[in-house]
C-alpha cells in the first residue's frame, strides 16, 4: 500500500496543468532574476540604462539583425565569414568541367555541389547577397521559384536545424487511429494544436488539399519574428499554410510545405520543424535533425503542389534527365 | 537570425517534449517557452559573469549589446577568461537542464 505521501504525489503529478506549471516559471524566473541583480548590481544598471532586459534580449537580436538585414548586409560579420560567390551560370559550367563524368548532369549532384559552393561550412544567418544566389540556385535546378523575402517578409533564419514533429489534430476528434502515418519511426500525434489551431471543425469538412497541408506541414519559429507582437494580427494571416520550400543540405531532397505551426522554441537548437512525412522525405525514416534550406515559395497563382519535389524527373532547360 | 551567442550550446530537447505534454494550446505552449527562455538567459549570463573577472565586464557588456548574436564573444570570452568558456557552458546548461526538468516533472 502507498504512503500517503506518494499518493499525494501521483495526484500532484496527474493535476499539472499548464496553469500550475507558469506559476511554478513564473516564480523561478523571479528567482533568477532576483538573484542576477544581487551578484551583478552594475551588470543589471547597464542593462537597465539601455533599455535591456536580458529576459528578452531575443528581441534586442532580432532587431539588430533586421536592421543589418534591411540596410543590406550584416552589421557584424558572421562566423563563419561569406564567400566571394561567381553567378550561377558560371559557377554551373564549373562544377560540370570539375566533373569527369557526366555527374555534373544529374540535377541532385548538381545542387549537393552548387550548395557546397554557396553556403557556410555551419549555419548562420545568410547574407542577402548568398540568398539571391540560392533562388537563382533553386530556380535552375530544382524548378521551383522561391524567395527568402517575400511581399516584405522574412523569417529570422533561412539556413538553420529542422527537427521532427508529430502529426497534428487536424478536427476535433481526429486521433493517431485514424490518422495517416508513415511506415518506420512515426512520431505519433502532438498532444497540442498547432498555432492555427484545427484545419477544420470536423470530420466532414476535411477537404484534400487540407489533409495534405496537414501531411505536408511545416514549423517556423514566427514568435521570434522582430515584429510579432505589433504585427500579428496581419503575420498570423500571412504565415498560415505558406508555402515554403525545405532543402536538406546534405543530400538536396527537397518537398514543399506548408506552414502549420510555430516553434521550436530557440532553446532545442533547432529552426524549423517538419511533419513526420516532410522529415522521412528530406532524410529517411530515422531523420530526426539536420540542416536545411527554407525559402517561401513564390507562388501567387497557387500551382505549386504540396510534397516531395521530384526534380531529378523533372525537364529543365539545360539540365538532363537522369536519377541518381 | 534572432539568436545570442550561445545558443547552440542550449539543447533543452527533453524540456520542449514536457512541455508540449502539459500546454493544451499554442498561446500557453508559447508563454511557457518564453518562460523557460527567460531563466536561461539569466543563469547563463550569470555563469558567465561569475567566471569573467570583473575588470572586463564593462568591456564585454559592451560587445554583447552592440552584438548579442556575435560568436566571436566566445573568442573574447575564453581568452579573458583563461578556459575554455564553451565547455564550461556546455556543463552549467546540463545542470540547469536537469534543474528545470526537475521543477517542471514537480519532483
Amino acid at each position: 500500500m502507498k504512503k500517503p505521501a506518494a499518493t499525494y504525489q501521483t495526484i500532484y503529478r496527474d493535476k499539472i496543468d499548464a496553469e500550475f506549471l507558469r506559476n511554478k516559471l513564473k516564480l523561478k524566473n523571479i528567482e533568477v532574476r532576483e538573484s542576477f541583480s544581487q551578484k551583478f548590481p552594475e551588470v543589471n544598471k547597464f542593462l537597465v540604462k539601455r533599455g535591456i532586459d536580458l529576459g528578452k534580449i531575443r528581441e534586442h537580436s532580432a532587431k539588430i539583425i533586421g536592421a543589418g538585414v534591411l540596410s543590406g548586409t550584416l552589421l557584424f560579420a558572421p562566423p563563419g565569414g561569406i564567400k566571394d560567390i561567381p553567378p550561377i551560370t558560371e559557377l554551373i559550367s564549373s562544377i560540370k568541367d570539375s566533373v569527369g563524368d557526366n555527374a555534373g548532369d544529374i540535377p541532385q549532384k548538381l545542387l549537393i555541389d552548387l550548395l557546397k559552393e554557396v553556403l557556410p561550412a555551419k549555419p548562420r544567418s545568410l547574407e542577402a547577397s548568398e540568398e539571391k544566389k540560392l533562388e537563382q540556385v533553386f530556380e535552375k535546378v530544382i524548378g521551383v521559384r522561391t524567395r527568402a523575402s517575400l511581399e516584405g517578409e522574412h523569417l529570422n533564419t533561412t539556413y538553420g536545424y529542422i527537427g521532427a514533429e508529430q502529426h497534428l489534430a487536424r478536427y476535433p476528434g481526429d486521433t493517431i487511429v485514424n490518422h495517416p502515418k508513415i511506415a518506420v519511426g512515426d512520431e505519433g500525434m502532438a498532444p497540442g494544436l498547432g498555432a492555427w489551431g484545427y484545419f477544420t471543425p470536423s470530420r466532414e469538412k476535411l477537404s484534400k488539399s487540407l489533409e495534405e497541408t496537414e501531411k505536408w506541414y511545416a514549423v517556423v519559429q514566427t514568435l521570434y519574428l522582430p515584429d510579432w507582437n505589433k504585427r500579428s494580427k496581419y503575420l498570423r494571416e500571412w504565415y498560415k499554410y505558406r508555402k515554403v520550400l525545405i532543402v536538406n543540405t546534405d543530400n538536396g531532397n527537397a518537398v514543399v510545405a506548408a506552414i502549420a505551426d510555430s516553434g521550436p522554441a530557440a532553446w532545442t537548437g533547432k529552426h524549423f520543424g517538419g511533419s513526420p512525412e516532410v522529415m522521412e522525405y528530406l532524410g529517411g525514416p530515422r531523420y530526426k535533425k539536420g540542416a536545411v534550406i527554407l525559402f517561401f515559395v513564390d507562388d501567387p497563382e497557387n500551382k505549386v503542389p504540396l510534397g516531395p519535389v521530384d526534380y531529378n524527373k523533372l525537364n529543365l532547360s539545360g539540365l538532363a534527365l537522369r536519377q541518381i | 537570425m534572432s539568436k545570442i551567442f550561445y545558443d547552440r550550446l542550449i539543447i533543452l530537447e527533453e524540456i520542449e517534449v514536457e512541455i508540449k505534454n502539459i500546454a493544451k494550446t499554442p498561446e500557453e505552449k508559447e508563454e511557457l517557452w518564453s518562460e523557460i527562455d527567460e531563466i536561461v538567459h539569466h543563469k547563463l549570463m550569470g555563469c558567465v559573469l561569475e567566471k569573467l573577472p570583473k575588470a572586463h565586464h564593462h568591456d564585454f557588456l559592451q560587445k554583447f549589446e552592440k552584438s548579442p548574436q556575435d560568436e566571436g564573444l566566445f573568442k573574447f570570452l575564453t581568452e579573458k577568461v583563461g578556459e575554455d568558456i564553451e565547455e564550461f557552458l556546455k556543463t552549467e546548461t546540463e545542470k540547469l537542464k536537469k534543474e528545470l526538468l526537475q521543477l517542471i516533472k514537480g519532483n
